[in-house]
């Protein structure tokens, strides 16, 4: 599957460089050579270390990151880019570095982990590494279009929501593979509602306010909306009850509410999805230039490198490289491309859940199904905030959006996934422990 | 004119990423529907149950006659209790025949019991395969293998 690869990104560099220079030359393709080299290479790695976990995540993956990253060497490269030892990087080039860490490091999480107990047995170690980024965020936090997301320390910035996103996973799944049992079990009555004894259920309340912390903390919805579904989903996994699932949606209906009426930035980014045309040069510019653009990209796209015509020395959609990533494929490569990038992240999901499926044990499925979850409604949630179904919230596309610690997260996870499903399809508990 | 070629060939190539894209996409398809498909098939294998035995004859009544018994993997038949199919039948021993479920087919082996286990009549002395349709009679209760 990674053999076409090698053909597609190429392919979708030259075809940009034509459209933009005009002159009938591929174009420099060192870019697109790194990241297909780098690609077969992880693979190759997994091939040799005698790796059987799903075959198709490194594949998908692949393509997902390099429908992404010919967008991203598309776009005018002095928008972003890192000066490194007096290097200086362009956009493509970061993305193409981040592109190498991550996948470094989803080769040591997937070869490396041999047994998931450090994750498990210290979990609640975990939650308190994740509460700690939280405070170091509220504390040190730098604020960015009204959201507090990054930690600078000296060169280096990173979001910490990307590893507390991680690290809540590890500790819901630790958590409910030891209490289902009780929360499914026990019950107490209140009304109609039939729930779990109260101390079985302080966790899942800390874990409630903790993504509501978030939105105060972080200023940040589209987080905070991605942490409480992560969270419903693996709890209605893990119990089967949907009475879980209707409380935590009423409860954040009524948290988004007090959001509304407590926080400007989130009032603005509501009216901007009731009606972004009724601010159009300022508040609703973003959201209006990016239907432009499913607009002018309509069914089969304006064609490779032939979108976006900036105006006035400037891309018309702010944070394109980011958020907006998705409108900058629909508007080149029309619906047809936008499906297809979406039919791939399906696939991901659906490989993640199937990994979940064939788990040896409740801890792995239930991490399997929170990492999937999680992919799954990140691409959701921004895909649904820039066609304008929800109000958009500023988190990044897995594998196709521009930014490092989105990037290395998202590899991560799939790490742990093919960490997971290789632990399953070796025999026995005994023989994966071996030495 | 040099234009027009170029316009022309960058059209190609675009529709050819798309394409290529869509191309990939399709093997992905493809390896998912496989992979679903054999999974169901292991499935159906798994699930829609080995076999069952119907009891013809059951002087005692235990096993009751005429019900049938949906197997497991491995059975063990006879007079203690903690069998899987638990025979009431003064000719049947504590510990009669295994009935097992190996690779692709049944098996019957007797477990040195008092009066022997017959499979359609003949008295078996070593683990014998068994057809879906065969009869097997332990002590005075009579049983058919069923799909």
């Amino acid at each position: 599957m990674l053999l076409p690869l090698a053909l597609l990104v190429p392919l979708g560099f030259s075809v940009s460089h034509i459209a933009q220079s005009g002159a009938a030359d591929p174009g420099p393709l060192g870019l697109a050579a790194i990241y297909v080299v780098m690609m077969l290479a992880a693979h190759f790695v997994l091939v040799l270390a005698g790796h059987r976990g799903d075959p198709l995540l490194l594949p998908l993956v692949a393509t997902i990151g390099g429908i992404g990253l010919v967008m991203l060497n598309r776009l005018p490269q002095g928008l972003r880019g890192t000066g490194l030892f007096g290097l200086e990087l362009g956009m493509a080039e970061t993305q193409l570095l981040w592109f190498g860490i991550g996948l470094a490091a989803m080769l040591v999480v997937a070869v490396g982990l041999h047994d998931d107990g450090f994750l498990r047995h210290y979990k609640y170690t975990w939650a308190l590494g994740g509460a700690a980024l939280l405070v170091l965020t509220f504390l040190f936090g730098v604020e960015e279009n009204g959201a507090r997301l990054w930690i600078a320390a000296g060169p280096v910035r990173f979001q910490p929501g990307e590893a507390i996103k991680i690290v809540l996973v590890v500790f819901i799944a630790g958590y409910l593979a030891e209490k289902r049992a009780l929360l499914t079990g026990a019950t107490m009555r209140i009304g109609f509602l039939k729930i779990p004894p109260v101390p079985y259920l302080l966790p899942m309340i800390a874990i409630f306010v903790m993504v509501m912390l978030i939105v105060v903390v972080m200023r940040d919805l589209g987080t905070a909306l991605l942490f409480l579904g992560i969270f419903l989903t693996m709890l209605f996994v893990a119990t089967g009850r949907r009475s879980y699932v209707l409380l935590g949606i009423l409860l954040f209906v009524a948290g988004s509410s007090v959001a509304y009426n407590l926080f400007d930035h989130v009032r603005i980014r509501v009216n901007n999805w009731i009606d972004p045309f009724a601010d159009v040069s300022d508040a609703g510019y973003q959201t209006v230039q990016a239907l432009y653009a499913f607009g002018r990209g309509g069914l089969f796209g304006e064609g490779l490198g032939q979108g976006l015509p900036t105006i006035a020395g400037r891309l018309p959609i702010p944070a394109l490289e980011t958020d907006f990533i998705f409108a900058a494929v629909a508007e080149e490569l029309g619906l047809i491309g936008a499906f297809a990038v979406l039919a791939l992240a399906l696939a991901l999901v659906f490989r993640g859940l199937r990994v979940a499926m064939l788990a040896r044990d409740d801890f792995s499925a239930m991490l399997a199904v929170g990492l999937t979850t999680s992919l799954g409604l990140q691409t959701l949630i921004i895909v649904a905030g820039n066609v304008k179904l929800i109000p958009l919230t500023g988190i990044t596309f897995p594998f196709v959006s521009y930014g490092g610690s989105s990037l290395l997260a998202s590899f991560v996870v799939v790490g742990l996934l093919l960490s997971i499903s290789h632990r399953s399809s070796v025999a026995g508990p005994d023989e994966a422990r071996a030495p | 004119m040099t234009g027009e070629i170029l316009r022309v060939l960058l059209l190609v190539l675009q529709l050819g990423f798309v394409a290529l894209l869509y191309l990939i996409l399709l093997g992905f398809a493809r390896s998912l529907l496989r992979d679903l498909r054999s999974a169901e098939q292991a499935q159906l294998a798994s699930q829609a149950g080995l076999g069952r035995l119907a009891v013809l004859e059951s002087p005692e009544d235990v096993p009751p006659q005429g019900r049938t018994i949906s197997l497991g993997p491995i059975n063990s038949i006879g007079r203690n209790v903690n069998n899987t199919i638990f025979v009431e039948d003064d000719f049947v021993s504590a510990n009669h025949a295994m009935l097992t479920f190996r690779g692709r087919s049944w098996f019957v082996e007797d477990q040195g019991s008092t009066n022997g286990t017959y499979v359609n009549g003949h008295r078996i002395d070593r683990p014998v395969a068994l057809s879906y349709g065969d009869e097997l009679t332990i002590g005075r209760v009579r049983m058919r293998l069923e799909r």
